[in-house]
């Protein structure tokens, strides 16, 4: 266990190495900051002296090996923006995102559990189909245009929700189901899948001979192995939560990292887009370590493979 | 007895502060919320800020050494109640207005003055004029407590234009004493300024908080007691939260227009924010002088083509105006404003039939292969549809159209150096309204400036030597009659060759809730109304 735990980290390390090259080069591929805050009568003079100003003069190369060796030392640059580090602006808007992730996690649980079992049970039934329908319409609906028509619906027309940012419990509402309705039909579609598998296995064909309830069998027996692969995708969308976030937290104007990925982009901030990515990444090799460590505890088979 | 009615004066000074205050005070209530598209680097220093942002979120703090003209737009009074140009055109001298503060109590003074732009220019500086202003500036001298002295390397006789928020952002003042006290971070945690609000709180990514001064300010005490600037980066739910009242005002694009005024929302246009223009590159050089383009009839013919109008009714939903020459305005200072107006009616109406007969005439009846880059710069979206329907006017003419769109962050790079990838090529771009056209032009035309559309260097034709010399000649020409006969020719001798040419004069778009908010005027030129939110009246009272 411990020479896979082992290696996962270092495969992580190889991975956020690679991250931090690749966004740093492809970054500097699309523009330079300067030519986006210049006035359009500046002169090369002036542009040059910006460049300066900025730290962006001098070789690519050179760039890039100042910027690794302060990476080691975790000083990933300021932010040209915002004149200040990339990392302490990263980490000022990490905990906005942070707090609609559990609400989003455990919407997502709520309905997808059931609906999933429900599917599986009843396969070909009316209340499979309905789900199925669901599911098809969770992942086709861009979240942008369900953002916008929640808001429409339930701010301009209704009057019950805000309309957007940051505030008491109401203001979590919509993003939280904008967020959530993707998730809610991937984990149902799988859970489903996975039940119907589980279902028809040897194991649980015994458990009814024994004559076991049929509530033992599909909570105790079936559920407990259907939700092995959910894990590990949980593991995946919960990463793709926290930094996939740009377009909730632009429509709902919630000051959280994918929002904030966004402007490093639009404006060419190259420090704050390289920490907002290397943190990112950080967080994803995290996620999918402890999702693996996890996952090597529920599956035995796992552990006896390595 | 002197001494008496000394004393009966400062009394009646006195007791007059305190009614001010008292009844300032009483009137001044209410929030007004604000939700706009950008808060740029949402820095309440301004050396820190180089974008047009400065104008939503730092004016409203910060005082600027030369101001509006409220009713015609451009520049006018401002911390600096008069300003002239010494007589040997080579040094500006300001005189500051009597009796304003800060907001900590201390007097605003020259010093201040001196201080603030020397820190612009300092290399600290992100400012994008500072590298400018470093270059315009030999030194400044304070005469006295309320006059300063600046003297430039050259004359610079749009100097002080370029020290208005109509213009630069880089006239902002700046605290001497108490940046001094506490120290350039300490500035930018606890900010103070001099202008009509004060600041509160700003949470980053999210909104700025500002609470009203309670004193007579000369560009108004606000009307409300707080303010809050959100930053909502999507249109829609800006329209969303001015229609359900969580906002009164929003910034938006003309594509929200019917849809703000379907939700019973006032909309309001601020005229000459901008000019949409198409420009071509490099015809300069001997290699493009076999391109149709590089013939003035094919490049007249082009805008002919385009139905101005067509596009402002269908594309800018009727909120935009037929453009004037290059980079001139209404409010444009140095030109003769009705003399463009009636040229441009006539040079930039829509004349397929014309368009038809000088192409044939140019020897391209059945039209000829034309590459053209859309690009749409900050704040103008709406750039890249009208692009779209001006190259499709153009394929009526019969002219192939290769259309490629660019971000503007990868464009911006193309425009650099020798241009090589946009030689031969036409491409959107935009002019933002400034009062003084001269600096637009040197940008545009100048052989050294950043687009040099006329000559570069050894490049550099009849045309664009005699444009450099005109150009030297307006801004170092101090008689106003004899610039304004200068600038006129300038503008002619471009506008007659069609290289760089106005498709329309766009507008800033607000969506305003008349319940929340009571009716006012935007300065025009100015998009952003940083300078404008203390003059908003409340919903009850009377229109400013």
């Amino acid at each position: 266990m411990r020479r896979y735990i082992l290696r996962r980290f270092l495969q992580g390390l190889v991975l956020l190495v690679l991250v931090a090259t690749i966004v740093f080069f492809l970054g500097r591929l699309t523009g330079n900051p300067a030519d986006l805050m210049l006035p359009e009568d500046a002169l090369e003079e002036d542009r040059v002296a910006l460049i300066e100003t900025l730290g962006l003069d001098g070789p690519l190369h050179k760039q890039f090996g100042i910027f690794l060796a302060n990476a080691l030392r975790g000083d990933l640059g300021d932010s040209i923006r915002h004149r200040e580090p990339a990392v302490d602006v990263f980490f000022s808007r990490l905990p906005n995102t942070l707090k609609i992730v559990p609400g989003t996690m455990a919407l997502a649980l709520i309905l997808a559990i059931p609906l999933g079992i429900l599917s599986a049970l009843y396969r070909g039934r009316m209340i499979d189909r309905v789900s199925g329908a669901i599911g098809v319409l969770g992942i086709a609906t861009p979240n942008f245009w369900l953002g916008i028509l929640l808001i429409y619906v339930f701010s301009v027309q209704l009057g019950w929700l805000p309309s957007a940012r940051m505030g008491g419990p109401q203001h979590y509402i919509l993003p939280t189901i904008t967020l959530g309705t993707f998730l809610v039909a991937g984990f149902m579609r799988l859970i489903r899948s996975s039940m119907l598998e589980v279902l028809d296995s040897e194991f649980v064909k015994l458990a009814r001979i024994k004559g076991l309830s049929e509530t033992i069998v599909v909570w105790k027996h079936c559920l407990r192995n259907a939700l092995i692969p959910v894990l590990s995708l949980w593991g995946v969308l919960m990463g793709g939560l926290v930094t996939g976030a740009i377009v909730t937290e632009t429509v709902f104007a919630w000051p959280g990292i994918g929002r904030l990925t966004y402007e490093a982009v639009i404006f060419r901030d190259y420090p704050l887009l390289q920490a907002v990515i290397i943190m990112d990444a950080v967080l994803i090799v995290i996620i999918n370590l402890v999702v693996d460590i996890l996952y090597a505890y529920v599956d035995p088979r796992i552990r006896l493979a390595e | 007895m002197r001494h008496r009615g000394l004393l009966k004066g400062c009394l009646f000074s006195l007791l007059l502060a305190l009614a001010w205050t008292a009844v300032a005070a009483e009137k001044q209530q209410g929030t007004l919320i604000v939700a706009i598209d950008t808060l740029g680097a949402q820095s309440m220093d301004p050396i820190q800020e180089t974008r047009s942002a400065h104008a939503h979120y730092q004016a409203p703090m910060y005082d600027a050494i030369v101001g509006f003209n409220f009713e015609k737009g451009g520049a006018g009074p401002g911390v600096a109640e008069r300003w002239e140009l010494a007589k040997d055109g080579l040094s500006w001298i300001f005189h500051i207005r009597k009796g304003m503060k800060w907001h900590n109590g201390d007097p605003v003074t020259a010093h201040d003055v001196k201080f603030s732009l020397e820190r612009t220019m300092s290399k600290e500086s992100i400012a994008s004029r500072g590298p400018g202003l470093r270059r315009d500036v030999k030194s400044i001298d304070v005469i006295d407590d309320y006059t300063v002295q600046v003297h430039t390397n050259g004359v610079q006789v749009h100097f002080a234009e370029g020290l208005s928020r109509a213009t630069y952002q880089e006239g902002q003042l700046m605290p001497k004493k108490y940046i001094e006290t506490v120290g350039a971070e300490g500035f930018r945690k606890k900010p103070i300024g001099s202008g009509p609000w004060k600041f509160v709180k700003s949470v980053p990514g999210d909104r700025i908080e500002y609470e009203a001064i309670d004193y007579p300010h000369y560009r108004g005490t606000p009307h409300f007691k707080r303010m809050i600037l959100l930053l909502v980066p999507e249109e829609s739910t800006r329209v969303a939260m001015v229609s359900t009242g969580e906002a009164a005002i929003a910034s938006i694009s003309p594509e929200a227009i019917r849809e703000s005024k379907a939700a019973g929302l006032r909309v309001v246009s601020v005229p000459g924010t901008m000019q949409a223009i198409y420009q071509m590159y490099g015809l300069y050089l001997p290699e493009s002088q076999k391109n149709p383009l590089a013939d003035k009839r094919v490049r007249e013919a082009l805008s002919l083509a385009i139905d101005r109008k067509q596009i402002i009714e269908h594309v800018m939903y009727g909120e935009a105006k037929m453009p004037m020459p290059f980079a001139t305005f209404d409010y444009s200072v140095d030109d003769d404003t009705e003399r463009w107006q009636n040229w441009s009616r006539e040079a930039f109406r829509y004349d397929p039939k014309r368009a038809k007969q000088l192409l044939a005439e140019a020897g391209y009846p059945n039209g000829f292969e034309l590459k053209f880059a859309s690009t749409a710069l900050a704040g103008t979206p709406f750039m890249v549809p009208i692009g779209l329907a001006v190259a499709d006017f153009w394929r009526r003419l019969g002219v192939k159209v290769k259309y490629t769109n660019y971000e503007y962050g990868s464009f911006a790079p193309m425009l650099r150096g020798e241009q090589k990838q946009l030689v031969g090529v036409v491409s959107m771009y935009r002019t933002a309204g400034r009062p003084a056209a001269a600096a637009r032009f040197y940008g545009a035309f100048h052989s050294k400036g950043a687009h040099h559309l006329l000559g570069r260097g050894k490049d550099c034709p009849k045309l664009c030597k005699t444009f450099d010399e005109l150009h030297k000649a307006v801004t170092v020409e101090q008689d106003p009659v004899k610039r304004t006969e200068k600038t006129n020719r300038m503008i002619e001798l471009v506008s007659n060759e069609w290289f760089a040419v106005p498709i329309l004069e766009g507008m800033g778009y607000w969506a305003v809730n008349p319940r929340k908010v009571g009716a006012f005027k935007a300065i025009p030129g100015r998009h952003e109304f940083g300078d404008l939110f203390q003059r908003m009246p409340r919903p009850e009272q009377k229109p400013w």
